[in-house]
């Protein structure tokens, strides 16, 4: 039996009185894609910004690839191999979609000031490389026409896409998608269904994300764990969940008799 | 001393310098600083004692002041880079005062509130233009690779850069650190060039004039400060006669700026002749396109 | 000894605190620090003068025009310069640096209509000093004190009591929720300035009674900036207790250390105050939500 390659234990997560996350315990094995859903302060996020090192935990503890993700930075975390997209797009605004992603490459960047300032050594090869990564990426997310288009001005699927271009180049293992489908409609989170899974196989990569869409869950996720005021009510496969009287209640309330 | 007109010069490339530093730090990384008047103080007299008391070149007399400067400005950012906008705002506002208090203070070293004389007149034209190519070419390159683009990230969107693995404090530090080492530069030629220090060159009203034009060029454009600062050099003297209302002229128009046009003079962009070519062949065809050419300029 | 040095360190600190209050009144409401308020006060102390002086007002109406005057100049103030930086939707920075353009313009307005030369009050208190217990109080320091708490308690009164005070914190908290509510936000915004401003005019009147009037009396207002960060940018009882604390520590520094590191000592508290509490002492954590 392989380990986990993320393994929450016992998280809990508290804000002055407010209970956001209670006994939280996740494990997720290479290659999955995990969903994480629950009805609107279900603390999904907040989870997420547990894992990214945004809040530090009441208690409980993160290891991912057998390290141990709680204490550390967030740039720390993100240089670990855990890379996130935000709920509300979080895209450099004012530049351009290759100047975002090509920011993102920073860590291949391995020149130093004096190279940077002075322009010798191996500053000319490294970039040239790396914006031929960025011009990579943007075409394998399908953005390369927009290429140079300011972020803020491309449309809302497009930013989205972007963002997730842009997790990308920092060679993530673990890949956390914050409601990728937000604001789509049924056409455009099914091109995204197979987005995602396209990347998944290319990249080798293991996906954690939280959705609303339930036809984006089922059709994406291999296992998914149902959060309900910060505390896990149920977790299976998207058939088992969705048919769970628990799961169902949360979201709708008591069934009617 | 030199000429009307060379002395003019002179003032421009001081302040070009001095503004590049604050322009990193504040238009391309967001911080805003109203104590850099005091680094340019650290460097003025760093160098201004350097180079009467050990008579050392010029260049050693920069580099003291400028290292000076930067390590100074180097325990600071440990200590006051991880407050929010405003605090830091206060913070580094309170440091450049103190600075002034201390070095009144230290009369057998810095001659005090009485100021510092003395101080061999090296600065000449040619020193300030080598001096201006040498910092806008640092200051464009540094702009226009990993660590610029890393300044803009957290510009832009502090917590996104993070996820993406930029450590944020140790860039914003070396922003900081980078603008008081200019601050330094400028304030040694200055000092070589006036002959005299005082403690009041360097005070708050400075500070907050090298951030007011920044933001008048606009932020995120090196071109932008640049431009800004050769105009608000400039004007007050070619408008001497009326004196009293230059500096009235000059807060109404930073009003007015800040309210019908905020993206300052350049906006978020720089000047350049391509980009001047294809936007008056634009005005002509009426089409709108975007070129392969913003590239270069990335 | 030392309780006389507390009671002038109380005596400054209270117009301290007035100026604190105007300050952190505006900033918890837009989130900007108004570098112009202390010139509004500038701008009253004037006004005072000339009312005093040359038109020979009688002191109640005097000091009543002042206060108007420094508030209509506050309101206009708002709405030729900041409201459209808010109607921009522009970063709050810009508020700030558009204050410092009316500081600017202020302050030279006077210069080249007035002139740089100091006026000094016509002495419009009686002179001697009352005695409590072997501490002297000056007659300016008492009425200053006392109309500083009388001001500040009237604000409180405002503020947590009445249906404009309800109001302004709404607006204060979220001026879009607030103003689908029905509240008008320009207007309250427009009244909070004049509440500011003639805040300020208070402060500026008493100020100038004290130290003479100058064009950059205004300079004063950057205690009360620093008062405010020190108690916690937002927050007024903050901005009061950390006024009060700087004006008596002041008065101490100067009196037992050295009149020339006084500023000195106050920024470095400041700075240590910053590093235990990077929200000053009362101040709101507002964290950036994922």
């Amino acid at each position: 039996m392989t380990e986990p390659i993320l393994s929450i234990q016992e998280l809990n997560k508290n804000f002055g009185g407010v209970v956001a996350t209670k006994d939280f315990s996740l494990d997720i094995y290479k290659n999955q894609i995990v969903g994480l859903i629950g009805p609107n302060g279900a603390g999904k996020t907040t989870i997420f910004n547990i894992l990214t090192g945004i809040y530090q935990p009441t208690s409980g503890s993160v290891k991912f690839m057998g390290e141990d993700m709680i204490g550390l930075k967030p740039f720390q975390i993100a240089q670990s191999g855990i890379a996130r997209t935000f709920q509300t797009i979080r895209l450099f605004k004012q530049l351009s979609a290759l100047e975002n992603v090509i920011i993102a490459c920073h860590q291949d960047c391995t020149y130093n000031v004096f190279s940077a300032v002075t322009r010798l050594g191996k500053f000319k090869s490294i970039e040239k490389a790396v914006r031929d990564r960025a011009h990579e990426l943007l075409e394998i997310v399908g953005l390369h026409d927009d290429a140079y288009r300011i972020a803020g001005d491309l449309p809302y699927g497009y930013q989205r896409r972007l963002e997730i271009a842009r997790a990308l180049a920092i060679h993530p293992r673990l890949l956390l998608l914050d409601e990728p489908a937000a604001g789509m409609n049924s056409e455009e989170s099914n091109d995204l269904c197979k987005f995602v899974f396209d990347l998944h196989e290319k990249f080798d990569l293991t996906i954690f994300m939280i959705e609303h869409h339930m036809d984006v869950v089922i059709k994406l996720c291999d296992v998914v764990t149902v959060l309900n005021f910060g505390q896990t009510i149920c977790r299976g496969t998207s058939d088992q969940v969705t048919c769970d009287p628990r799961v169902i209640e949360a979201y709708l309330g008591e069934e009617m008799k | 001393m030199a000429g009307y007109y060379e002395g003019l010069f002179i003032l421009v490339g001081i302040n070009i310098i001095a503004v590049l530093g604050v322009s990193i730090l504040t238009g391309f990384t967001r911080l805003f600083s109203f104590g850099n008047a005091g680094f340019m103080a650290i460097g003025a007299y760093t160098g201004a004692i350097l180079s009467k008391e050990l008579n050392t070149p010029l260049v050693i007399s920069i580099i003291g002041g400028m290292i000076m400067a930067g390590f100074i400005a180097f325990l600071l950012g440990k200590i006051t880079l991880g407050l929010k906008g405003d605090y830091f705002l206060i913070a580094t506002l309170g440091f450049g005062e103190s600075i002034r208090v201390i070095i009144e203070n230290m009369q057998s070293v810095t001659g005090g509130a009485r100021g510092y004389s003395g101080i061999p007149m090296k600065t000449n034209i040619w020193v300030v233009i080598i001096s201006v190519v040498i910092a806008v070419w640092i200051a464009w390159n540094l702009l226009h690779s990993k660590i610029g683009r890393n300044f803009q990230a957290i510009r832009e969107q502090e917590m996104a850069a993070d996820a993406i693995g930029i450590d944020s404090a140790k860039y914003k530090n070396y922003a900081f650190v980078i603008s008081a080492m200019f601050a330094a530069w400028a304030g040694v030629l200055f000092a070589h060039y006036f002959s005299f220090i005082v403690p009041i060159m360097f005070n708050l009203v400075k500070s907050s004039e090298m951030t007011i034009t920044v933001v008048i060029g606009g932020l995120g454009s090196l071109t932008g400060s640049i431009i800004a600062t050769t105009i608000l050099t400039l004007l007050p003297e070619l408008a001497r006669a009326a004196a009293e209302y230059r500096m009235l002229a000059y807060g109404v128009a930073v009003v007015l700026i800040v309210t019908l046009r905020p993206s300052g003079l350049m906006g978020y962009r720089e000047f350049s002749f391509k980009k001047t070519v294809a936007w008056i062949k634009n005005v002509f065809n009426r089409k709108k396109t975007s070129s392969p050419e913003e590239e270069e300029n990335a | 000894m030392i309780w006389q040095q507390l009671v002038n360190g109380i005596s400054v600190g209270s117009i301290y605190a007035l100026m604190a209050t105007g300050y952190a009144l505006i900033y918890s409401l837009l989130g900007f620090s108004n570098w112009a308020h202390g010139d509004i006060g500038m701008i009253g102390a004037y006004i005072g003068f000339f009312s005093l002086a040359t038109f020979n007002l009688p002191v109640w109406l005097a000091l009543i025009v002042a206060v108007a005057g420094a508030g209509l100049v506050s309101v206009i103030s708002e709405r030729l310069a900041y409201r459209r930086i808010r109607n921009n939707n522009s970063p709050t920075m810009f508020l700030m640096i558009a204050a410092m353009g009316v500081s600017i313009t202020l302050q030279n307005f006077v210069l080249v209509t007035v002139g740089s030369k100091f006026k000094t009050y016509p002495q419009i208190l009686p002179v001697k000093a009352i005695s409590v217990g072997g501490i002297y109080i000056g007659m300016l320091d008492l009425i200053s004190f006392s109309v500083s708490l009388l001001v500040i308690l009237f604000l409180y009164f405002l503020i947590e009591r009445t249906k404009f005070g309800l109001a302004v914190k709404a607006a204060a908290s979220d001026m879009q929720v607030a103003s689908l509510l029905g509240i008008n936000v320009d207007k309250y915004i427009g009244l909070v300035f004049l509440l500011a401003g003639s805040l300020a005019g208070v402060s500026g009147v008493l100020l100038g009674m004290k130290y003479t009037v100058y064009p950059q009396l205004g300079n004063f207002a950057l205690k009360a900036f620093i008062a405010s960060v020190f108690g916690g940018l937002g927050s007024v009882p903050g901005a009061i207790v950390g006024a009060l604390f700087i004006g008596i520590m002041e008065v101490f520094v100067a009196g037992y250390v050295s009149a020339g590191l006084r500023d000195l000592f106050t920024f470095t508290l400041l700075i240590a105050v910053l590093v235990i509490r990077p929200t000053g002492l009362f101040g709101k954590d507002i964290q950036d939500k994922a």
